[in-house]
């Protein structure tokens, strides 16, 4: 009998007496302890019969070690160690060899979690791709032909070039998703999209991890601290950030924290993981969190528990307003031809309106005040440019006006927050030598959400809380300085992520079903005609690139699985391309409706880099095990995109399309004493454009080539790096703030210490934007807006990051899922599966009038009544039918975030929008 | 003189993200016949546990005598350990979805967050879990075979595969069912305590492998180890049912926990695990245990020095194992 077949359930029928039975009784045969029988010192047999362990151990310990982190959307970032025996990896072990900073502080070992310690049995299991492979059916349909790797990357080479003949350079999109982050696989696909001029997604909007309320604030979407910052903080708010699942390597410095004696508040609907390790939990019901931000703020406003001198220099609340007509008071309102950047505050030392310095029109490019004395309340008039009177006020006055109106006691209802618990947690905000506001993903999958993170930035300025004393943490994480040579040599076209998937999706479709008009303009003043509105004017004045791919090179993107409204925008997207190339090491939803998919190695199999600062500071290294023998036919992202090049050139070639000029990019003028010239499309010389003249051929190469050029990383070299793993960055990793060797990474430093202008239009903390839209929806400083779930259907669903995975990489990981239940699960509080006839692990149906899908039902008390909760990012292929969670959500994109052209609200990696995720409302029902 | 090398896992620390489980998984039973077992895995408490019910699966002493047991069922206890369709859901025609062989009916982490109370006072905490390598271990008592020793240098508690003939009796004894029946190689296995990593200087996986860094490693009469300090001196780390008579050397630091809401919402002071559970689970001493975590913890939060919440910290990863067997005095 195999031994497989042994372990199947069937083959146990005649197991019973091994396992299961009534209680036995049990004789005494061996007294524990000294007059036992027992072998209490074992002989010299029993010490050899020990050695039947002592091989195993040596066994998984193999004959080569390699290095490696697991480079997929996560910024964990994690050094191990990889194991490998007669070329097959058998084991990863954290290194577990970092540095402490400080002895004041934990270290940061032993950094990995379940996800990664499982990834050498992900890299053999029967899901991974080993050929390429090329769809024979219709598309999604499951009929599949293995080719070889040059018929496939000659006929996409084929295709690619017909398109970028017939339909231009922007039909053909290389999008390189969030599954791979790091430095050195994800070079490749930048590259040659780069190279090509093709079209490419902002990953972090079309993932919706877009930040806005942070952008509103500070002019940056990911700002915040290294997260061992944790440690030192008194005081620790958590909002929508379930960080004992989501930093599972850093968790531990919450726990440390807390024995350190801070406070952390964890604001959640679901009493979860990290609701356990606070020490204060607040169940806020889903999508309420703005009304409990203005509470904040009211109780701080309301107790004055503000440093003004803080506020007076690094933010805009000393800035006029024009009570008239709600804008900022601005140079051109006092003088004809005056600049539409600077403006005012009231100066106490001349009584009268003064321009401040440091906005983005003023010459002085500092946030020092001088003998200005800004006054934060009050009320003025000032001449205008025509003579007449304009009634000012301040910034500050509006901003507490509107705080006003939300005393904890009047949001209590609503929120599900005791008055109690708002008052306690804004004394600890302001009492806090040091603190932290974590805003998680959550947040922003809410409309409001960019209500709730500024109002978060607005009550961390109010206390001072910036730099070293802690402030907002959204999750400070920027690209690695000096790789532009390597990953854009060219410059690309930027497609809005959210905006993008909107319409190519054709997701306002499934809004107009799900938000009833009247419904939408009652809530928000903004109805579906005026979203499209703000839509086509998002696309006259934003300088991303529209319109829909004809081809698409996708590298570790599963949009299918991502994406709202699921089976409509499946459809919308994919039908009327030309062709659709899925690179991946395994088969996921996106794979599976691909015209080819490509194999490619995973995590231990190539040289690969990853050193942005993020949680931490050190630059990890994966270099594999020596020896390792290939998996299948798989390549590196650097090999395939060279393929690729080396193809598109051929073809090219042979139809006489040497190069193309793309107009819409110009070179620099007076490089060499010419005329700008548009930016050349060089087919012909793709491959050697490629590879740098051939000094670039493979992922060790590109990982040589960061550790020699990034300026963060010097002086390591790869050879200091696979000693133990990783290398230290060094000082020139910090963004806003240096780097320090023995101190936690905190944005802003530059700012607060060193007077230096923030990225926003004021060159301050931002919390009053006149643009229209804001304006007009009366949110020009912190507001709440209410949930916006219809109530067609009686629950809220919203779908809280997973333990068991990053996104969909891990999901259907065979050791991970025997840790679940092995399929899809809803969480129903067991009140609400009660009214429901539901019970323990009752398969249902969950359904809108978008669509449904089925799973089955955990009772579970920690989660809210009135909500079907489900942890994200199950592969559509895990569910009935393979119709997966989002097939009943609803599109939804932000007003709030389709303005563009304001200040520093234009569409950059700082400013672009979300795609609205727990904002629908189903219904559930036993099946 | 038998020395013993001891655990003790901090269940504030414990986030329950189960990497541990998987360590020990790797490192062991992922071959052989062991691929249903878990020596060290990590449940939500309160819940029936895993295997299922094993509170009720009797084991232990009663006195001198050992109490009845029974033996967990494989599919409906421990779980079958699922194989997946992948070929047939990834590379064939149709609707198949990915979904197990053979369908799930318990695991490890079945009751994973779920608890117990009602909202908003639900409750749980995450309890790991492995052999105790007790002091008078129930099923090295219980078989017929004398194949369980202790070893004298370190305590740990191993079962002799070459004399093990699978009578289980081991199995029924262990009143925490921390040991397997292996039905392919007809034997009994369970934590080895990784003592072959242990004698080359290398923590156990699960200890040095856990990410919360809840777990410290020493010999427990090591008095400049954790496990001496915590057990001994502050008397901060208890045994799981020590009723059960076989004094287990893994202990654990009790869970803290937010406070529970009154009917208007608001924090009443008393925490949500009910300190008559954490009675129940770790005896008595409990309720002192608490009480000297929050006295402490109360001591930093006024910025005054605590060594015990020092010692909880672990500012070193690596000060947390202790393995080289230094005696008193030496």
């Amino acid at each position: 009998m195999e031994r497989r077949d042994f372990l199947k359930g069937s083959a146990y029928c005649g197991l019973a007496l091994a396992f299961g039975g009534p209680l036995v009784s049990l004789p005494v045969f061996a007294r524990p302890g000294k007059s036992a029988g027992a072998k209490v010192s074992p002989g010299a047999t029993a010490r050899a019969r020990e050695d039947f362990y002592r091989g195993e151990f040596l066994a998984t310990r193999g004959d080569a070690q390699g290095f490696a982190f697991h480079c997929s959307n996560c910024q964990g970032n994690c050094a191990w160690r990889v194991f490998a025996k007669d070329g097959k990896v058998t084991r990863e072990e954290q290194a577990a060899a970092y540095p402490q900073i400080s002895p004041k502080i934990p270290d940061a070992n032993p950094r990995g979690c379940n996800k990664g310690i499982i990834h050498s049995k992900q890299m053999y299991q029967a899901d991974r791709l080993l050929h390429p492979l090329k769809r024979m059916g219709r598309r999604g349909e499951g009929k599949w032909q293995r080719v070889t790797w040059d018929e496939a990357v000659d006929d996409i080479a084929t295709r690619v070039v017909d398109t970028l003949e017939k339909n231009g350079l922007g039909s053909l999109m290389v999008h390189c998703g969030t599954g791979i982050l790091s430095q050195g696989r994800r070079a490749g696909p930048l590259r040659l999209g780069s190279l090509l001029g093709a079209q490419r997604l902002y990953p972090a909007s079309a993932v919706g991890d877009m930040f806005t309320g942070a952008s509103l604030a500070y002019g940056l979407a990911t700002i915040g601290h290294s997260l061992d910052a944790w440690f030192e903080a008194e005081t620790i708010v958590l909002w929508g950030v379930n960080a004992a699942v989501t930093r599972i390597p850093d968790a531990h410095y919450l726990s440390e924290a807390r024995y350190n004696g801070a406070r952390i508040w964890c604001i959640t609907p679901e009493y979860n993981a990290t609701a356990k390790l606070s020490t204060d939990w607040l169940p806020v019901k889903p999508g309420t969190d703005s009304f409990l931000a203005m509470s904040l703020l009211h109780v701080l406003f309301r107790d004055k528990l503000i440093d003004e001198a803080f506020v007076r220099e690094q933010t805009d609340l000393p800035f006029l307003v024009r009570t008239d007509t709600g804008e900022l008071l601005r140079h051109r309102d006092l003088r004809d031809k005056g600049k539409d950047d600077v403006f005012y505050c009231w100066d106490e030392a001349t009584s009268s309106a003064q321009p401040m310095p440091g906005t983005q029109g003023h010459f002085r490019k500092s946030l020092r005040l001088g003998k200005l004395k800004p006054v934060l309340s009050g009320a003025w008039k000032v001449k205008g440019r025509d003579g007449k009177e304009i009634a000012v006020t301040t910034v500050f006055e509006r901003a507490r006006a509107e705080a006003m109106k939300f005393p904890p006691s009047a949001t209590s209802d609503k929120t599900g927050v005791h008055p109690a618990l708002v008052e306690r947690m804004a004394r600890d905000l302001a009492k806090a030598e040091k603190a932290i506001i974590n805003i998680g993903f959550s947040l922003h999958k809410y409309v409001s959400g960019t209500m709730t993170c500024w109002a978060a930035a607005l009550a961390c300025a109010l206390t001072a809380h910036a730099g070293e004393r802690g402030g907002l943490d959204t999750e400070n994480n920027w690209s690695l300085g000096g790789i532009g040579p390597l990953s854009s040599p060219k410059p690309a076209r930027f497609s809005s992520g959210f905006f993008s998937e909107w319409e190519n999706g054709d997701m306002a479709t499934t809004m107009r079903r799900h938000y009833p008009d009247a419904h939408l303009k009652a809530a928000l003043g903004v109805d579906a005609a005026d979203l499209a509105e703000l839509g086509d004017k998002f696309r006259q004045t934003s300088n991303a690139y529209f319109g829909k791919p004809r081809v698409v090179l996708l590298f570790a993107d599963n949009l299918l699985q991502r994406n709202k409204s699921e089976s409509h925008y499946r459809k919308q997207f994919v039908e009327g391309l030309d062709l659709l190339v899925n690179v991946n090491h395994r088969m996921d939803s996106t794979a599976l409706w691909s015209d080819y998919v490509l194999p490619a190695k995973s995590q231990y199999e190539s040289w690969d880099l990853r050193g942005e600062l993020g949680y931490h500071r050190f630059c990890n290294i994966t270099v594999p095990p020596k020896g390792l023998k290939p998996i299948g036919e798989t390549k590196s992202e650097w090999e395939i995109c060279l393929l690729l090049a080396r193809a598109i050139s051929r073809q090219a070639v042979k139809r006489g399309l040497r190069r193309i000029p793309d107009a819409d990019f110009l070179t620099q003028a007076g490089q060499d004493g010419g005329m700008a010239a548009p930016v050349m499309r060089e087919l012909e010389k793709l491959p050697e454009e490629f590879t740098d003249n051939g000094k670039l051929n493979n992922d060790e190469d590109v990982v040589r080539w960061l550790m020699q050029n990034v300026p963060a990383i010097a002086p390591w070299t790869p050879e200091d790096a696979m000693k133990h793993g990783f290398v230290t960055l060094n000082s020139e990793a910090g963004y806003n703030s240096p780097l320090y060797a023995n101190r936690p990474f905190h944005s802003f430093e530059n700012n607060v210490y060193l007077r230096q202008p923030y990225a926003t239009l004021s060159g301050r903390q931002q919390f009053y934007v006149d643009h229209p839209v804001y304006l007009k929806m009366g949110c020009p400083t912190p507001t709440a807006l209410p949930p916006l779930r219809p109530d067609t259907f009686p629950f809220a669903f919203y779908t809280p990051h997973t333990r068991h995975g990053i996104h969909s990489q891990w999901r259907t990981n065979t050791y991970l899922l025997r840790l679940q239940r092995g399929e899809p699960q809803v969480w129903l509080n067991p009140r609400t599966a009660q009214g429901k006839a539901i019970g323990e692990d009752d398969a249902v149906r969950v359904f809108n009038d978008i669509g449904e899908f089925f799973a089955r039902a955990k009772l579970m008390p920690a989660v809210p009544p009135g909500s079907v909760v489900m942890d994200h990012a199950w592969e559509p292929y895990q569910f009935r039918h393979k119709l997966g969670l989002n097939n009943a959500v609803a599109g939804l994109i932000s007003p709030l975030e389709l303005v563009d052209g304001w200040g520093h609200l234009s569409f950059s990696p700082n400013w672009d929008g979300n795609m609205i995720a727990f904002e629908s409302a189903v219904d559930v029902e036993k099946t | 003189m038998a020395r013993q090398l001891a655990m003790v896992i901090d269940l504030n620390k414990c986030i329950g993200c189960q990497t541990c489980t998987l360590a020990c998984k790797t490192q062991w039973t992922d071959r052989n016949g062991r691929e249903f077992m878990y020596w060290n895995h990590v449940e939500t408490a309160p819940g029936k546990g895993y295997p299922r019910d094993w509170r009720n699966a009797g084991g232990g002493w009663d006195g001198e005598k050992l109490k009845p047991g029974r033996l967990p069922r494989l599919a409906e206890d421990y779980g079958i350990p699922a194989d997946f369709n992948y070929e047939a859901a990834l590379f064939k025609e149709g609707e198949q979805p990915l979904r197990p062989t053979e369908p799930m009916q318990w695991g490890p982490n079945w009751e994973e967050d779920q608890g117990a109370g009602e909202f908003p006072n639900g409750y749980f905490f995450y309890l790991p879990r492995l052999c105790n390598h007790c002091s008078k271990p129930a099923c090295l008592a219980a078989c017929p075979r004398q194949a369980i020793g202790k070893r004298e240098e370190d305590g740990i508690v191993l079962i002799d595969q070459a004399r093990c003939r699978g009578y289980r009796y081991c199995v029924a004894a262990c009143p925490y069912k921390k040991i397997y029946f292996n039905p392919l190689a007809g034997r009994s296995e369970k934590c080895i305590f990784c003592y072959p990593r242990v004698e080359k200087g290398i923590p156990q996986a699960c200890a040095y492998q856990c990410v919360g860094r809840a777990r410290h490693v020493a010999y427990l009469d090591d008095k400049d180890g954790a496990v001496h300090r915590l057990v001994h001196e502050w008397k901060v780390a208890l045994p799981l049912h020590p009723e059960h008579g076989t004094q287990p050397n893994v202990y654990y630091v009790p869970p803290l926990s937010t406070s529970i809401f009154d009917v208007e919402g608001k924090p009443t002071g008393r925490p949500r695990v009910p300190e008559d559970y954490l009675t129940q689970l770790f005896g008595s001493q409990v309720k002192e245990a608490l009480t000297v975590l929050q006295r402490e913890i109360a001591r930093k939060e006024k910025g005054e020095a605590s060594e015990l919440m020092d010692l909880l910290i672990a500012y070193r990863h690596g000060d947390m194992f202790r393995l080289t067997p230094q005696r008193e005095g030496a």
